[in-house]
């Protein structure tokens, strides 16, 4: 059964950033959705963990239709969206808000299943030794794979990470897919990740989408994304690169954000 | 008669306004140039003009002009020499008589005064700073849709525009002209001030964070206390030792209607003619208020300084004060 998509279209007054998608995953595949900035991807990601409302269409995960997106879709964000001052286990705490009242959540009165949910997380994605530490003094790669756990304490049934390697260096992206691939696979979860990187998208991939425009070019497996149809996606320049065999992951700084340096102004 | 080649008129011409027509690119440009700098002299005159105007206009309505203050100049001097009672050191130095100081310090018993001034200050804070988080979130639009939000920040407008003295006067019906009173109105004057200094910081909250914790499900109060609130703790910190430098300050002058502190005895030395001991208490206000600017820009630098800095403990800020000090004196 696995994820269906159907007809899904999003339009922002004018601009159509959807347009009809339609496609199926089958239970426990990870995919990966392909496509040039502004194809779609962000969007579509968007509305399947419900923090974007589509203008119509539906979302069915074996058959039901999600209607909790939020609570039912774990979601990886490319720039991590962790609350920075806290620890790596109260971020982690923080999949369990769809099932804690606010005052329990705000006193840390989770049930102990919940905590130890949190600290199990966090031993998947190998950071239960740093638990303990705030998630600005961790790197890059760490914090995505705490977002990782935040998302996985939800217990959803579908996982989405939006570009979630784009901000880091080559090293740490390998290591970031490499847990989620492992996570999926451990979990039996079906797991839909946005990636630009083509080289990385072909090593993780294992059901591919292609996006373009706002509409499905391709949907099918590793051998049938060959390298004409990346060109379609893509156009010319970036399948260069992957033809050659010469591929050089995108360099894109780790960017260290810290929007809670205030007192410059002070 | 005139065989002068260059007439008077032909050089005001070329000095002001430019070369003649049949003059080169350069020659044309150069004359632009000087005309649009002409302009801007003349419009930086006016400009000039205009605010020596209102100097004029508002010394008048001040009534400056009336001769009274010249003739009670030889008076201020007088009063002068009590500020800074002259003595000679050693019989060779003249300096201020600075014994003179001391002695009334000790004797009005400054400290505890000094004690009170900062204890109105402190409290009118503390009492305020959590009442100006809560109205600076519920004034944010994120938290609060558009035309309700507005509500808390007209409060908070509206308590900005009244001074701390004036909130004061209101509130003496309940306290009378006690500290209490003062600390009413330092609290009243704190939630204006650190609220809309609040608001505006909580305008730059990243959004990433809470849409973070919005993606797992989370109820609005979550994300509010978890996405937002935990970014703000910092600025608030931090604004609020600003204000409590304010409300020091502030404490003083409520003390000058009798609201306790430091101001009261400035004032019942002021009326006194004592102006020895009032320049003695107005000494003692200037350490006292630097003193906390001192703890308060620390803080705030320290916080400034962010998690790169190894943190300096409350302890080791207390303790190392002094060594800190003297070494920026002898840098």
């Amino acid at each position: 059964m696995g994820l269906r998509i159907q007809d899904l279209t999003k339009e922002y007054g004018d601009t159509t950033a959807l347009s009809g998608v339609s496609f199926e995953i089958p239970d426990g595949s990870f995919a990966v959705v392909l496509g040039e900035s502004g194809a779609g991807k962000s969007t579509l990601l968007r509305i399947l963990n419900g923090l974007t409302e589509p203008t119509s269409g539906g979302v069915y995960l074996d058959g039901q239709e999600i209607t909790n997106s939020r609570s039912d879709v774990g979601m990886v964000f490319q720039q991590h969206n962790l609350a920075d001052e806290l620890s790596a286990y109260d971020n982690a705490l923080t999949g369990t808000f769809n099932r804690t009242g606010f005052v329990r959540s705000l006193l840390n009165l989770q049930p102990v299943e919940d905590r130890e949910l949190a600290l199990e997380a966090l031993e998947t994605v190998g950071l239960l030794d740093e638990a303990g530490q705030r998630v600005d003094r961790m790197s890059g790669g760490q914090q995505q794979r705490v977002g990782i756990a935040r998302a996985l304490v939800q217990q959803p049934a579908l996982l989405l990470a939006d570009e979630p390697v784009a901000s880091l260096d080559p090293a740490s992206a390998e290591a970031v897919m490499t847990c989620f691939r492992e996570t999926a696979k451990k979990r039996d979860l079906t797991t839909l990740a946005s990636l630009h990187q083509v080289n990385i998208a072909r090593e993780f991939g294992e059901q591919f989408i292609g996006l373009k425009d706002g509409e499905v070019m391709f949907v099918g497996s590793r051998s049938e994304l060959t390298p004409s149809i990346l060109e379609e996606i893509y156009g010319e320049i970036q399948t260069e690169e992957l033809r050659e065999g010469t591929e050089t992951p995108d360099s894109n700084e780790p960017t260290q954000t810290n929007a809670s340096d205030i007192g410059a102004r002070l | 008669m005139s065989t002068d080649p260059d007439p008077l008129g032909e050089r005001l011409r070329r000095r002001f306004v430019g070369g003649s027509r049949e003059d080169s690119a350069v020659k044309r440009r150069h004359g632009e140039l000087k005309r649009a700098r002409l302009v801007r002299r003349l419009s930086q005159s006016a400009l000039l003009a205009g605010i020596a105007v209102l100097l004029f206009w508002s010394l008048n309505a001040a009534g400056f002009w009336s001769t009274e203050w010249v003739q009670y100049w030889p008076q201020f001097i007088d009063a002068l020499a009590l500020y800074f009672p002259p003595k000679l050191y050693f019989d060779l130095v003249p300096f201020v008589d600075v014994g003179r100081y001391y002695q009334f310090m000790e004797e009005a018993g400054l400290v505890g005064e000094a004690g009170i001034t900062l204890a109105i200050a402190l409290a009118g804070t503390i009492m305020g700073a959590p009442l100006a988080l809560l109205f600076g979130i519920l004034g944010n639009e994120r938290v609060t849709p558009f035309p309700l939000n507005f509500l808390f920040r007209g409060v908070m407008s509206i308590i900005r525009s009244i001074p701390a003295l004036v909130w004061a006067l209101i509130y003496v019906p309940l306290g009378g002209i006690t500290p209490v009173t003062a600390t009413l109105a330092l609290g009243t004057d704190t939630i204006g001030e650190l609220g809309r200094l609040l608001t505006d910081e909580l305008e730059e909250v990243d959004d990433g964070p809470i849409e973070g914790i919005r993606s797992t499900g989370a109820g609005k109060p979550q994300i509010i206390a978890f996405g937002m609130i935990p970014q703000m703790v910092r600025p608030f910190i931090a604004w609020a030792m600003f204000v409590l430098e304010n409300n020091v300050r502030s404490a003083v002058s409520l003390g000058i209607i009798g609201a306790g502190g430091l101001g009261v005895t400035l004032t019942i030395e002021q009326q006194t003619f004592q102006f020895t001991n009032m320049m003695a208490t107005i000494l003692f206000i200037v350490g006292l208020v630097i003193s906390v600017e001192m703890i308060s820009q620390r803080t705030r630098s320290y916080l400034r300084e962010g998690d790169d800095v190894e943190r300096l403990s409350v302890y080791q800020l207390v303790v190392g004060f002094p060594r800190r000090m003297s070494d920026s004196l002898f840098k």
